[in-house]
């Protein structure tokens, strides 16, 4: 569609995302079908209404969509990934592994940056050597793994090394926040570079005021398919319903996070068009192992059992969110369905004979209760954190109350829940928390979540797991370099998590962009920020 | 008068340390690790224990203050924690727009509360001085926000009037400003109308009529000069009240002002772009107190500053 059909090295580029790709279409609604062979038109202004303000157009400043979904356009990292979530060329046109520590990346030839700067090997260099260095703290440098740095080939030719063998390497430097900068920008703008990028995609930037617009141009010296949109805004609307408001009036052609209790209502309406990928983002309700009784499985078992999330996804979710069966999302590399459903379906009587194995009894009141002691849970969690959060809290309470249970909930401030499961001690039975595969590949969740070393405050094993063979497969995996091979280890490695059960999935989030028909060929992306939006035409 | 003004001015500066202070000892208090949270999700020890570094986070209270001080002699309100961006300038950005709102919201609460408080207390408990205070008490109770919503909603979205939001031409203001108003205008108007009733009753009223001054001459050139020094004080702790309505009006609206800032800078935990807006806004109302207390000379000649 928009990439070059170039084939690549060897090895990586031929990643399979295994059956999946064909079982599952992540995006679940493709590009709006335009009405007849309507060719796309040049011209036209598109405006955006989002919830916020960007903090930062530079990738080492801000990694979250609202500044990312801007940056996407200016800047091109030397690979992307599609809405297949597969690898495609984009500022390198092959690339092939030379060691389990080295990428060798081929360059495309005649680019330049926005600025005429001619992009190279050394601008390459210079992009991660800015990234990495020690003085500055660039969340990105967190997410890419064990980078050492950029080694120049030859003016088109760069090698990406890392210190210890690195499998998701390919997709780190596939991340938006991988961008390569002018280097003769950045020189000159300094600190101010965050406010004016200048990179070689199909857009310029033009204009940035401070909560309020930003503005796109497109770039007429692009060296791939130029855009058709003359100029993009982002505009700032962060009252929900004032958001809406405009997109009736016409004052924005779409709205990104648009209010979920409306979507039905305008999904009806010919006049709209609704786009939207499955995203990258697991929400549960973790179980805290440490804590008497989930020690036991069979209670944790049971807790799964006696949770009904078709019914919260129907009545809760309204369609905004879509099922989950992991810890991991579909599109995520390595994915494999846990078969919760099959292993644990939602079945009550099953759940409180578990319980009652476990040496429970239900008491007068109809709590279950071991030696006199009432089998009562505390859970935490925040409200508006993550969509319905404390809604579904409150669902699975009475869910657990069929069953014999009683959960107390703490709604908190979502900065003490974040402390409490960071702490190193836990003073909670459960907790409501979401996790995004951020580089898309299982190594960025199953090894900080799970892994034996991973306790908080080092990691995020806020379940307190402890399988030393679970943590030699996720070390295999991290280091071997066939993608086949990392699969089957990722899918084993998961099934030990099914078979010790942990948490509780509610849901997988969605992309979602709500537009006037009149806008074309938008396409959803399962990656928060990577929407594409420089493809979109407007129909006069 | 010089010598008060100047005087004043120096009684700022015990003010100001004490506002700096709270808003540092507040941020303290709010739970969580800044420097943590900032991070969020996959950061390592090191790098929040590098960036709380940074921020001085490590250092107690008191250093914090007294460096913080230092910085703030200098004209340094630091750089912003998300952005690395001066906050001087970030606010400077912002400024302009809180500033058109609140002062097109202060005109026209001035410029309607205070006739229409005058042609209530003309004949109280009139039709239309029923109606008015019906009509106060209901401007005074509705939330900003739903006020800003429902303006929405007939003149944007049914009427196709005005622009739901966003800042550009002269049209985008008056639906924010409006908004913001309302209850200022409500407040006025009330405050206008007791204390004209008051003046009204006094001997010297009584003594200009008697003289034959025309009921207009005397509900304006006498009455209306003593009855608006309440007024200036309400005016002056409206002001508070504004400054309070803008963060909410400005969201509803999407006005890029420095309300908008502060929301955006709780959020992200930017406690160094959030500490500079709140000085500021905290300065701006000692001001605008001043301000209100040199009026006071203008309108009653028994006041002097000595």
């Amino acid at each position: 569609m928009h990439s070059t059909r170039r084939k690549g090295g060897i090895g990586m580029t031929r990643a399979r995302l295994g059956l999946l790709a064909s079982a599952l279409a992540f995006v679940l609604a493709a590009a709006p079908v335009s009405s007849g062979p309507a060719a796309p038109v040049r011209g036209g202004t598109l405006t955006i209404g989002r919830p916020v303000d960007a903090v930062s157009l530079d990738p080492h400043f801000e990694t979250t969509a609202p500044g990312a979904w801007i940056y996407q356009m200016i800047l091109e990292p030397l690979v992307t990934m599609g809405p297949d979530m597969r690898i495609r060329p984009s500022l390198a046109t092959a690339w092939q592994a030379m060691s389990p520590t080295r990428i060798r990346f081929t360059l495309r030839r005649d680019v330049k940056f926005h600025d005429g700067t001619p992009f190279n090997a050394a601008a390459v260099k210079f992009t991660f050597d800015r990234a990495f260095d020690p003085r500055s703290i660039s969340r990105w440098a967190s997410l890419a793994g064990p980078i050492k740095g950029v080694e120049i080939v030859d003016d088109f030719t760069a090698d990406l090394v890392t210190t210890e063998p690195y499998a998701p390497l390919l997709r780190s430097a596939a991340m938006v926040f991988a961008g390569i900068v002018s280097p003769t920008a950045v020189g000159r703008l300094g600190a101010d570079f965050s406010r004016r990028p200048v990179g070689t995609g199909p857009f310029k930037f033009e204009e940035w005021r401070t909560n309020d617009r930003i503005t796109v141009v497109r770039n007429d010296e692009y060296w791939g398919p130029k855009a058709h949109l003359d100029r993009i805004v982002f505009r700032v609307i962060p009252e929900e319903s004032a958001r809406m408001i405009a997109l009736r009036t016409g004052e924005v052609d779409m709205v990104l996070v648009p209010a979920p209790a409306q979507l039905a209502t305008f999904a009806r309406d010919p006049g709209y068009t609704l786009a939207q990928a499955t995203g990258l983002r697991v929400v549960f309700i973790g179980m805290n192992l440490t804590r008497s009784p989930l020690s036991d499985v069979r209670v944790r078992r049971a807790l799964v059992m006696a949770s009904n999330r078709k019914a919260i996804l129907q009545n809760i979710l309204e369609g905004a969110a879509g099922p989950s069966d992991g810890i991991l999302a579909p599109g995520v590399f390595g994915y494999k369905s846990l078969g919760l459903d099959t292993l644990y379906p939602h079945d009550p009587a099953r759940a409180r004979a578990l319980i009652q194995e476990a040496g429970f009894r239900p008491g007068p009141d109809g709590i279950m209760q071991r030696d006199g002691i009432p089998l009562t849970l505390t859970l935490i969690t925040a409200r508006g954190r993550y969509f319905k959060d404390a809604e579904i809290a409150e669902a699975y309470q009475a869910q657990l109350r069929e069953i014999g249970v009683r959960l107390d909930i703490s709604f908190l401030e979502w900065a003490t829940v974040f402390t409490m499961v960071r702490a190193a001690v836990l003073d909670a039975h459960m907790f409501v928390l979401g996790w995004v595969t951020t580089t898309a590949d299982a190594d960025y969740t199953l090894l900080p979540m799970f892994r034996s070393d991973q306790v908080p405050p080092r990691g995020w094993n806020t379940w307190r797991y402890f399988n030393a063979e679970f943590d030699k497969l996720v070390d295999q995996a991290r280091v071997n370099l066939s993608p086949r091979e990392r699969e089957e280890l990722y899918g084993r490695a998961q099934d030990m998590i099914a078979r010790d059960i942990m948490f509780v999935p509610f849901y997988v989030t969605k992309e979602i962009a709500l537009m006037r028909s009149h806008v074309k060929d938008f396409v959803p992306h399962p990656i928060e920020y990577n929407q594409g939006f420089q493809y979109v035409w407007i129909q006069k | 008068m010089m010598r008060f003004v100047a005087r004043r001015l120096l009684a700022m500066i015990p003010v100001l340390l004490g506002v700096i202070l709270l808003i540092m000892v507040t941020i303290d208090l709010i739970p969580g690790d800044p420097a943590a949270l900032m991070l969020g999700q996959g950061a390592t020890p090191e790098m929040v224990a590098k960036l709380r570094a940074s921020l001085d986070l490590d250092q107690p209270l008191p250093v914090r203050y007294v460096r913080y001080i230092a910085r703030l002699l200098r004209g340094d309100l630091g750089r912003s924690v998300r952005e690395g961006r001066q906050v001087n300038t970030e606010i400077a950005d912002v400024w302009p727009a809180t500033v058109q709102l609140g002062l097109a919201a202060m005109t026209l609460a001035v410029a309607i509360g205070i006739p229409v408080g005058m042609l209530s207390a003309r004949r109280p408990y009139s039709l239309l001085d029923n109606l008015v205070r019906v009509v106060s008490l209901a401007g005074l109770s509705m939330p900003i926000f739903w006020t800003g919503i429902m303006l929405v909603v007939v003149f944007s979205l049914w009427l196709g009037w005005l622009p739901a939001g966003g800042r550009g031409s002269w049209y985008h203001l008056i639906l924010p400003a409006v908004t913001l108003a309302t209850p200022s205008i409500a407040m006025l108007a009330r405050m206008t109308r007791s204390t004209m009733l008051e003046v009204l009753r006094e001997d010297f009223i009584r003594t200009a009529q008697a003289k034959g001054v025309a009921t207009r001459g005397v509900m304006v050139r006498h009455a209306l000069r003593n009855a608006l020094i309440p007024v200036v004080t309400i005016l002056g702790l409206q002001t508070g009240q504004l400054l309070g309505g803008a963060v909410l009006t400005e969201t509803v609206f999407a006005w890029p002002g420095i309300g908008r800032m502060l929301v955006r800078a709780i959020f992200a935990r930017d406690y160094v772009l959030l500490q500079g807006g709140v000085l500021v806004l905290a300065v701006t109302f000692v001001v605008i107190n001043l301000l209100v207390d040199l009026s006071y000379a203008y309108l009653d000649p028994r006041i002097t500053y000595q």
